[in-house]
C-alpha cells in the first residue's frame, strides 16, 4: 500500500528541485532511447542481411550426394567376433540427382510449415564467347517457383524474367558475366557440358544479385531445355530449394525431414555458418552496449538519489521524529526514483523512436539498399522500456534504505 | 490536586553510556513519574544530560538500559516502526530549531503528521490546522511556504505542528530557545493553556530560568542524575 501522504512528499520533492530531477530523467531518457535505437537498427541489419542472402538461397535444400558415414556393411551379416578388414572401400551413388521431384515437391507443399519449393537442375558448365570462358553454373529452373522464392523479378536488371518460361532457348546472364564477356540481350552464348555436349543459347535478360560470384558465374535457363542437355527425364532434379514460415526454425524442419526422404537436407544456417554466427553476435553487441547505457543512466540516478537524500537528511529526521516509519521513507524515496524512471522510459521511448525515424531516412547507397535499414519491433520498445524501470528502480532503491535507516536523534541533536 | 491525577509516564532505572571517546555514563539509574496535565521543566547545566534524557522519553534513542512507560504501555524493545507510530500518535515535538519541511507551506507542515495517522478525512485535518494556526496568530501565513517564515514564526507553526493530533505528551528542546521575549511569553502561554484545559503533559528542556520557574515542576539534573 502506497500511502497518499508519502506519494505527495515525494512529488514535492520531485517538483522542488525541477533542474536535478530533468537531468535524471534525460539520463534514462538517453539511456533508453539508446537502447531502442541500438536494437532496432541492428534488427534492421540482420533483417536486411537475412534478405539478402535468401535472394540466392533457400532455408533448406535437398539434394542426393553419397552418404556422409562409412557403413560397414559385412557388420551386418557377422555379427560374431570376427577380424573383419576392408581395405580401401569406396561409396558408390546408386542414384544420380532426384528422379521424382515433382512426388517430393507435392509432398513437402502438404508440410504445414512449408511456404514455396521449387525444383532446380544444376550442372557445372563452362561458358564461352569468341575467346572468353568462364566456369560456371547452369541452373535450369521453373520461372514461376523460382521467383516466388527469390524474388528473381527484383533482380532483373535487363529483360524480363518470365520469359524464361517460354523461351526454351533463352538464357538469363548475371551482370558481371555480361560485362567481362562484353555480352548483351540478343546475344549469343555457347554453354558447354563436362562430358563434352555445346549448345548455343540466346541471352534475354540480365540479373543481379550483388553477390559477385553469383554475378559471375551463374545462368539461369528453362529446368526443361536443361534437363535436355544432360539428357535426363522429366521430373529429374538435382536440388529442390524450400522456403519455410519461420527461417530461424529450420533445426526442426531439417531433422524432420532427414527422417522421412531418402536424401541430404542442408539448412540455410548450415551453409553460412559466418553469417548465422554474425547475427547472434551483432545482437549480443546491440545488447551489451545498450544495457551498458542503461546502467550508466542507472549510476547517474543512484547518484543524484544520494545527494538528495543527504541533502534532506534534516527533513528524513524530521518525518521519523513525527511518526514515519521506514517504510515510509523508502517510499517516499523509491516513488522519485520510479517516476524519474516512468517519465524517463516514456520520453526515451518516443526519443528512440524519433531517432531510428530519422536514420533511417539517411541515404546509404550500398549494394541493394537506398537507406540505412531499420526495424520497428514492439519487443524492443517493452524490453527498453521493462529495463529502464528495473535499473531505476533499483537505482533508487538503495540510496531510498540507506534513509530509511538514519538515526533522527543524531541529526536533531547535531 | 496533582497527586490524584493520573500517571502519564514512568521511567525505571533509566541508564545510558556514551562509548564515544571513552565510556561515560550520561544517564544514571534515573526513576521517576510524571503525571497528565503536568507542565514540567527539565534544567541543569550543558553536558548534565537532560536533552539526552529527553530524547530517551521521546522513544527516538532507544539505546538505554532499564524500562520506559508512556500511557501505561511499556515501550522499552518495541521495533523501531512500532516506536515511530506510537510517536506519531502521542508524542509532539518542538525542536530547538524548528526544523519544519521547507518546501511545505506552512499548513501542509502542520497537516502532515495527522495525515500519516489518516485518523480523520483531509477536509477534517485541514479545518484542524487552520485552527491550531489561528490559536499561535499564524493563519495569514498558512500558505506561504515553511522557508519564507520568520524564526518566531517557524517555530510557532512547529508547536501547531506538534499539536495536531492531541498528543498526550508535548516534548521540547529549548522550545523558546531561539525566540525574543515576546514570542517567548506566546509560546509559554500556550504551553501552559495546554496543561490546564486539554490536560496535555509538556516536558520541555530549558535554560530560561523565568520559563522554568512558571512551571509546574522543575527536575533538575547534573552529572546524569536527577538533583530535585
Amino acid at each position: 500500500m502506497i500511502s497518499h501522504t508519502n506519494q505527495q512528499i515525494a512529488w514535492v520533492h520531485l517538483t522542488s528541485r525541477l533542474r536535478q530531477t530533468f537531468v535524471a530523467i534525460l539520463g534514462v531518457t538517453f539511456g533508453i532511447s539508446m537502447y531502442v535505437f541500438m536494437n532496432s537498427f541492428m534488427t534492421g541489419v540482420n533483417d536486411l542481411q537475412s534478405d539478402l542472402v535468401f535472394t540466392t538461397i533457400s532455408h533448406v535444400r535437398i539434394y542426393n550426394d553419397v552418404p556422409r558415414q562409412k557403413e560397414n556393411i559385412l557388420k551386418k551379416n557377422f555379427q560374431e567376433a570376427k577380424a573383419i578388414h576392408i581395405r580401401n572401400e569406396k561409396q558408390i551413388l546408386y542414384q544420380e540427382g532426384i528422379k521424382n521431384a515433382n512426388e517430393i515437391t507435392d509432398f513437402l507443399e502438404k508440410q504445414p510449415e512449408v511456404i514455396a519449393t521449387t525444383p532446380q537442375v544444376n550442372v557445372s558448365v563452362s561458358f564461352r564467347s569468341g575467346s572468353n570462358n568462364i566456369n560456371g553454373i547452369l541452373s535450369g529452373v521453373e520461372a514461376e517457383g523460382e521467383d516466388r522464392l527469390f524474388n528473381m523479378t527484383n533482380n532483373m536488371r535487363e529483360g524480363k524474367w518470365s520469359q524464361l518460361k517460354y523461351q526454351a532457348n533463352g538464357l538469363i546472364i548475371g551482370n558481371v558475366m555480361a560485362e567481362e564477356m562484353n555480352l548483351k540481350v540478343g546475344d549469343n552464348l555457347t554453354v558447354q557440358t563436362f562430358d563434352g555436349i555445346s549448345r548455343n543459347y540466346t541471352i534475354i535478360g540480365i540479373f543481379q544479385t550483388y553477390t559477385k560470384t553469383i554475378d559471375r558465374t551463374k545462368a539461369y535457363l528453362n529446368i526443361a531445355s536443361v534437363r535436355q542437355l544432360i539428357s535426363k527425364n522429366r521430373g529429374y532434379a538435382t536440388d529442390i530449394q524450400v522456403n519455410i514460415k519461420n527461417f530461424d526454425a529450420t533445426s526442426l524442419f531439417s531433422n524432420k525431414l532427414t527422417a522421412l526422404l531418402p536424401f541430404q537436407v542442408e539448412k540455410w544456417q548450415a551453409a553460412n555458418e559466418q553469417l548465422d554466427a554474425a547475427n547472434t553476435i551483432r545482437g549480443i553487441l546491440a545488447l551489451a552496449v545498450s544495457l551498458t547505457i542503461l546502467i550508466v543512466a542507472g549510476f547517474g540516478i543512484y547518484n543524484i538519489m544520494n545527494m538528495t537524500v543527504n541533502e534532506k537528511i534534516k527533513e528524513i529526521a524530521i518525518l521519523k521524529a513525527m511518526g514515519f516509519g521506514g517504510n515510509d521513507i523508502v517510499q517516499i524515496f523509491l516513488l522519485q526514483a520510479i517516476a524519474i524512471g516512468f517519465i524517463g522510459g516514456l520520453t526515451g521511448l518516443l526519443l528512440g523512436f524519433g531517432l531510428a525515424n530519422v536514420i533511417d531516412q539517411i541515404p546509404f547507397k550500398l549494394a541493394s539498399f537506398n537507406t540505412l535499414p531499420m526495424a520497428y519491433r514492439a519487443k524492443d520498445y517493452l524490453l527498453g522500456f521493462a529495463f529502464g524501470m528495473l535499473i531505476t528502480g533499483f537505482a533508487g532503491y538503495l540510496p531510498a534504505r540507506k534513509a530509511s535507516k538514519v538515526d533522527p536523534v543524531s541529526i536533531i541533536r547535531g | 490536586m496533582l497527586n490524584a491525577m493520573k500517571t502519564i509516564l514512568k521511567t525505571e532505572k533509566l541508564s545510558k553510556y556514551f562509548h564515544q571517546p571513552q565510556t561515560f555514563q550520561v544517564l544514571k539509574e534515573l526513576t521517576f513519574e510524571v503525571k497528565e496535565g503536568e507542565f514540567l521543566a527539565l534544567i541543569g547545566k550543558s553536558g548534565s544530560g537532560k536533552s539526552t534524557l529527553l530524547y530517551v522519553l521521546s522513544t527516538m534513542d532507544t539505546d538505554y538500559e532499564g524500562a520506559l512507560e508512556i500511557k501505561g504501555e511499556k515501550l522499552t524493545g518495541k521495533s523501531q516502526n512500532e516506536l515511530a507510530a506510537f510517536r506519531n500518535e502521542h508524542i509532539g515535538f518542538v525542536f530547538q530549531f524548528h526544523y519544519l519541511l521547507p518546501e511545505f507551506s506552512a499548513l501542509q507542515n502542520v497537516m502532515l503528521p495527522a495525515l500519516k495517522l489518516g485518523r480523520c478525512t483531509k477536509e477534517e485535518i485541514e479545518a484542524k490546522a487552520y485552527n491550531n494556526l489561528d490559536l499561535l496568530g499564524l493563519k495569514p501565513q498558512a500558505l506561504k511556504k515553511a522557508s519564507q517564515l520568520s524564526g518566531g514564526q517557524q517555530q510557532r507553526v512547529a508547536i501547531a505542528r506538534a499539536l495536531i493530533n492531541d498528543p498526550a505528551v508535548i516534548m521540547g528542546d529549548e522550545p523558546t530557545g531561539n525566540l525574543d521575549s515576546k514570542n517567548t511569553d506566546v509560546v509559554f502561554g500556550i504551553f501552559k493553556e495546554l496543561a490546564k484545559e486539554r490536560g496535555q503533559t509538556i516536558i520541555a528542556v530549558t535554560h530560561d530560568d523565568d520559563f522554568a520557574a512558571n512551571c509546574d515542576r522543575i527536575i533538575e539534573m547534573s552529572d546524569g542524575a536527577l538533583i530535585r
